[in-house]
């Protein structure tokens, strides 16, 4: 049995060599507590204020734009033939993929016992909640009448009819719900504890019922915490099934289909990877501006930005091989229209956002092999916000440069958007961002019950406990 | 009432998890009655320290996952082979391989659901509000960074009597137990508790089951239910069928008179707009297809007993030639039997809930004139 403080055995190893620590100077349950747990019990700073004020009124554009569509129709768009899917599937594929952080962060880096991931899991489980929610929005204002949307699911019904389970989009309808079910109850489970902790410490009179009643009448037994640890180590290996494939068919919604650009068979990996790289990019933004507000620089330290930097990277240049691979399998196939497609992504009307999304997405992040642009904040912002904005171009050349040439040359047009989309995408980022900025406030942001587990000497030292 | 005579449990705080498991097994040897632990987060070996047994959660999950697979297949297969196939890309109704995605999620769907409600539902037996450990001092240190071991009365019949509090608070003290407790027992059961939630669960389950097998049911016995407006019984008209709004049993209106419909004057006739305009802008004369004008019954047989010699029996019926119910057309029984275009027209119409329908069939039933087939 090893310390626990060192994951790497030899504790007079040299200094480059030794894992890093996880938290900086002395952490103690009761001081991890304390300084996480305070901030629902203390009032919010005024720039709480004004940046919840800033993000709900881009929010509330966005409603108002949603609703101006639901009056007068899908024609409030810029969708027209041949270009059908345009700003909504964009949105929807881009908040998706931001979400797939969240579970990889939590769950695939908690089955390969990531111990790292305990400081940041809980704010990615939340942003991957908050995502999907977003995400959640476009198809169902793209199907025009969002109020028989409940038609998409099989149920016995007067028109005496079934939906088509060989239809790629119903497969998203199942992955979507099914992902945002299991994500939130991963969640919540593992807010559980801490629920407890809020509870047992809050003496408000408004939010000690709130929390009571949310915690469910938690009490840390071993019985219970027996079942809690089986429970979530299954839900982590399901949601890892599951975020692999809920992004795999998303990209089915392309793949399957014969519109040239897009009958592709990377499209799944291509699209997981693109995921994650997003997601990635969103979470190391949120967190700075977290982790410096929140004063939280001890427990969320220069090691977890560094190996999120390190893991865009990585995404990064699996981006640049997908790139590179559509490029030759558009040479390869000897296909005209293949080719034709692709040489719309770098070239032609829309050439210009083929190359921002290969300079935003596969250029730019080549800085962070650089330690000081892992180090620094400018450099860290300055990619992810490039990755950002890249990757939701990414899907923007996809779709609509796949879509805007179209095999019949008599019906090429051209896709421009209107105010209402940009005000719509505007306000799904004023949602996403007022649900953080509420979640900071209300929920304990570090999994504290996870990271207690892992504090040094949280363990007994004596007696054979691994399996 | 306010004398406890129940004791639910005495219960100690040590200060680190080190110092719990150490007092475990001394405490496990004087068999006091039944032991629980209460910790800030897991400690590791607790479980089997306190002798529990294993969670049963992993077996329980891999059944349901099987369920998922098994459910989410046979409910495809059975909706798109069976009960509403759509032919989709020339593939086998029930080829599976399409099936995957959504067995997949389903499977899913349900092993989330058995791991993280059955776990607290009906293993954990949360949410427990008002639980004595829950009303104690302790539970604030508990869920803070303090670890508690409480001795219970034991589970078994006749143990709970034996139950000596002094002793177990004695034996906690001696392993080094601090801040001891005596927690009285529940007075009454706890408002909500997982067996109350867990009813309301089957029953709400129940009950989309029987709702949506009712449905289905209804519908598959009485397709047009009269309260339901369906398309196929509003009033309408068709031109190739009887009707019995007008006294004459015809659906077709009989032109006017003296009239004639656009598009179908004789060669040789003008309108007074047409006539007033130069000629080389009238429409018919304009292009190619100058001089013709389209038959729209070509290529019909002749009906047995036909009396208008005159290929094109529209045009004539309609440029005021004397019309009855002699007239040959589609819109008549005895017509409609004897040619095989007609035939074949009716049969479409009467898939509607035409009255007197000659061919049979009903509504949502007819799919081929049985007729057609013999007469061929």
């Amino acid at each position: 049995m090893l310390p626990d403080s060192t994951p790497f055995p030899l504790a007079d190893a040299p200094e480059n060599l030794r894992a890093p620590a996880l938290v900086v100077g002395k952490v103690t349950p009761g001081s991890l507590d304390d300084q996480v747990l305070r901030f629902p019990d203390q009032g919010p700073p005024l720039k709480w204020y004004l940046a919840l004020a800033f993000t709900g009124s881009v929010a509330a554009i966005g409603v108002v734009l949603i609703g101006y569509t639901f009056w007068t129709g899908i024609g409030a768009w810029g969708n027209t033939s041949p270009v059908f899917w345009a700003f909504d599937i964009i949105n929807f594929v881009f908040w998706v993929g931001i979400g797939h952080a969240g579970t990889l962060i939590s769950a695939i880096l908690f089955l390969f016992r990531k111990r790292w991931r305990n400081a940041i899991a809980r704010f990615a489980e939340a942003m991957t909640i908050f995502a999907v929610i977003c995400a959640g929005i476009f198809p169902l204002i793209h199907v025009g009448r969002p109020w028989l949307a409940f038609w998409l699911l099989p149920y016995p019904n007067q028109r005496g009819i079934w939906p088509n389970f060989r239809s790629p989009l119903l497969w998203d309808v199942f992955a979507v719900s099914t992902y945002f079910t299991v994500s939130l109850l991963f969640w919540y489970l593992g807010l559980l504890p801490d629920l407890a902790s809020l509870r047992d410490r809050t003496t408000s009179r408004i939010r000690k019922p709130i929390y009571t009643v949310l915690s469910l009448g938690w009490r840390g037994a071993a019985d219970h915490w027996k079942h809690f640890e089986k429970a979530y180590l299954l839900l982590a290996g399901l949601a890892t099934g599951l975020v692999l494939s809920v992004h795999s068919v998303v990209s089915f919604d392309f793949a399957t289909s014969i519109v040239p650009g897009w009958h592709m068979t990377i499209f799944p990996p291509y699209f997981v990877v693109g995921a994650i790289f997003a997601g990635f990019a969103m979470v190391l933004m949120v967190l700075i501006v977290v982790r410096e507000t929140m004063d939280l620089r001890n427990l969320i330290t220069d090691f977890h930005l560094e190996v999120m930097c390190k893991v865009i990277l990585g995404m990064s240049c699996l981006m640049g091989y997908a790139y590179a691979v559509e490029g030759f399998t558009a040479w390869y196939s000897m296909n005209t229209y293949i080719q034709h497609t692709f040489m719309n992504y770098i070239h032609g009307f829309y050439g210009w956002a083929g190359w921002l999304t290969i300079s935003c997405n596969v250029l730019i992040p080549q800085l962070l092999w650089f330690r000081t642009c892992r180090r620094r904040y400018f450099w860290m912002f300055l990619v992810s916000l490039a990755v950002t904005v890249g990757m939701w171009f990414e899907r923007f050349v996809i779709i609509v440069i796949s879509l805007y040439n179209d095999y019949l040359p008599s019906s090429w047009h051209v896709y421009k958007p209107t105010l209402v989309d940009y005000g719509i995408l505007l306000g799904s980022f004023g949602i996403f961002f007022s649900l953080v900025l509420l979640f900071a406030r209300v929920l304990p942001v570090i999994a504290t019950s996870e990271m207690k587990a892992d504090l040094p000497g949280s363990q007994p030292r004596h007696g054979d406990h691994h399996e | 009432m306010s004398e406890t005579t129940e004791v639910f449990s005495v219960l100690g705080l040590f200060d680190s998890a080190e110092a719990l498991m150490q007092a475990i097994p001394k405490l496990r040897e004087r068999r006091l009655g039944h032991l629980e632990a209460y910790t800030p987060y897991p400690v590791h070996g607790l479980d089997r320290a306190l002798g529990q047994r294993r969670s049963p959660v992993g077996g329980m999950v891999f059944v349901m996952g099987l369920l998922g697979v098994a459910t989410g297949l046979l409910f495809q297969w059975w909706v798109s082979a069976v009960d509403y196939p759509i032919v989709t890309g020339g593939k086998s109704p029930s080829s599976w391989q399409a099936f995957v995605p959504i067995m997949f999620e389903i499977m899913v769907l349900f092993a989330a659901f058995t791991a993280g409600l059955g776990m607290l539902l009906l293993l954990s037996r949360l949410p427990f509000f008002g639980h004595p450990v829950l009303r104690s001092r302790a539970i604030q240190g508990i869920t803070r960074d303090r670890f508690a071991l409480a001795v219970e009365p034991g589970r078994e019949a006749g143990e709970s009597a034996r139950f000596d509090p002094e002793a177990a608070r004695a034996a906690l003290l001696a392993v080094g137990a601090r801040d001891l407790e005596t927690l009285p027992a529940l007075e009454r059961g706890p408002f909500l508790t997982a067996g109350s939630i867990q009813k309301s669960l089957a029953g709400i389950a129940v009950a989309c089951l029987v709702a949506g097998a009712a449905t289905y049911g209804a519908i598959k016995l009485t397709p047009v239910l009269s309260p339901v407006s369906h398309m196929l019984v509003q009033p309408r008209l068709d031109p190739q069928m009887e009707s019995r709004f007008f006294k004459d049993g015809r659906g077709m209106r009989p032109p006017v008179p003296g009239t004639v419909a656009r598009g179908f004057l004789p060669p040789g006739f003008h309108t007074q707009d047409e006539a007033a305009q130069p000629p080389a802008q009238h429409p018919r004369s304009a292009g190619p297809r100058q001089g013709r004008i389209p038959d729209p019954l070509r290529g019909l047989p002749r009906p047995p007993g036909q009396r208008h010699a005159h290929p094109d029996r529209r045009l004539r019926c309609q440029a005021g030639q004397p019309h009855g119910p002699q007239l040959p057309g589609l819109h008549r029984r005895a017509d409609l039997r004897g040619h095989r275009a007609g035939q074949e027209r009716h049969a479409v119409l009467c898939r509607g809930p035409a009255r007197g329908c000659p061919l049979g069939g009903g509504p949502l039933r007819a799919r081929a004139p049985a007729g057609a087939e013999r007469q061929r």
